[in-house]
């Protein structure tokens, strides 16, 4: 089996992290826009992982989540997933309502499901957020395609991904991001009608990027361009 | 003998007797298949990823393609002494867990689904229980002391017994 430290340098992963790094603190930024009030984001912790090993970040594997599926489409091909546990996520949902985000019902939502669609909706900015942070950072254009919620255990959600991205190679990015969400009104000179989420409150997510087997050569070449851009970064 | 709890994880598999129990978390569009000779109280499980067979990059999983794992569960059996004649399969998972409106293609878990079931008729091993399809994750726990199949999921469906 191919391990992952064979698959990228020490070098190239701090690259990976450093470009999700930055995916992080515009994410915070992007989340403070839609929440209509501040974020901070605690340092993330960036894993370089095979895809089996993602339920052991997860502290409780069994635990539903609720989960953003994209596919990446362009320059690197593969899936990715927006990853909220459940705790997180009913949270969030809770915040989101207060900032009006608005619910729907969306295809592939469940009858009688909880109210998930602004996960859906800060899934598919946040991807948004980190494909652009990879663009900036070393060129390569990434879009995904339209996002689709499921809630269940995280192993069944990511097996048909692991199982379409090869068997033997199958290394992803995980971000584990932590937002302090919460506090006073980020412009205080426009009225706001709702509710204002006042307390801070620790909301846990995950980002998870599965290149494909053929995207591991563009990124690693990608990456190298990047490296002698910047210079010794 | 003490009873022993033997974790199955995705692409593998394992044969047992009783009382020990073979369990596998998490099965969303792979399928679990558990074989059991009902008189020699032994059995097998594998948790299948892929329909099919692929002779060339399946060298060395033997468990991950349906062919290869049921053929290799099979045989495991017969070493073990199990007779094909007393041996039963059951199933669980082939799930579709993300359903969106443009689906056009039918998902693995089907593919898996009907591809197990073609390779049990052939083998002539009856499928006596299943539990497949939907868009739900399962934990699967077999009982060899029994025979008997739980399926559990993450509260979308009361527990089902195979």
């Amino acid at each position: 089996m191919s391990n992952n430290t064979q698959l990228f340098t020490e070098e190239q992963m701090d690259f990976i992290r450093e470009m999700m790094n930055i995916g992080a603190g515009n994410a915070a930024t992007a989340l403070q826009q839609l929440l209509q009030c501040p974020v901070d984001v605690i340092i993330p912790r960036v894993h370089i992982l095979p895809v089996a090993q993602v339920t052991s970040i997860l502290d409780n594997p069994i635990e539903p989540v609720a989960c953003v599926r994209m596919g990446m489409v362009g320059d690197i091909g593969g899936a990715m997933f927006f990853i909220v546990p459940e705790e997180s996520s009913e949270k969030l949902v809770k915040i989101a309502e207060k900032a009006q985000m608005g619910t729907r019902i969306l295809p592939g939502q469940k009858h009688g499901e909880e109210d998930f669609s602004a996960i859906v909706e800060i899934g598919n900015i946040l991807s948004g957020v980190y494909l652009a942070a990879v663009h900036d950072f070393c060129g390569l254009n990434i879009n995904h395609t339209v996002p689709v919620l499921a809630v269940d255990m995280i192993q069944p959600l990511l097996d048909e991904a692991l199982i379409k991205t090869s068997i033997q190679m199958h290394t992803s990015v995980l971000v584990e991001n932590e937002f302090m969400i919460g506090g006073p009104p980020v412009e205080p000179v426009i009225l706001i009608e709702h509710d204002i989420v006042l307390e801070k409150q620790s909301i846990k997510t995950f980002m998870l990027m599965i290149p494909s087997a053929e995207s591991i050569k563009p990124l690693i070449d990608a990456l190298g361009q990047a490296k002698k851009a910047y210079g010794a970064a | 003998m003490a009873q022993r709890n033997i974790t199955i994880i995705m692409g593998g598999g394992a044969v047992t007797n009783a009382p020990h129990i073979l369990s596998s978390q998490g099965v969303g569009s792979c399928v679990v298949v558990t074989i059991y000779d009902r008189r020699r109280k032994m059995g097998g499980m594998a948790h299948i990823m892929l329909p099919g067979s692929n002779s060339v990059n399946g060298r060395g999983f033997p468990y991950h393609h349906a062919d290869t794992a049921i053929v290799t569960l099979l045989g495991k059996l017969r070493s073990m002494g199990a007779a094909p004649r007393n041996m039963v399969a059951k199933m669980a998972g082939g799930a579709h867990m993300f359903t969106c409106s443009d689906d056009s293609e039918p998902g693995i878990g089907k593919q898996n689904v009907s591809s197990i079931r073609q390779i049990l008729q052939r083998e002539q091993i009856p499928l006596s229980g299943e539990e497949v399809g939907g868009s739900y994750g399962r934990n699967v726990d077999f009982y060899l002391d029994s025979g008997k199949v739980i399926v559990t999921t993450a509260g979308k469906k009361e527990d089902v017994e195979l």
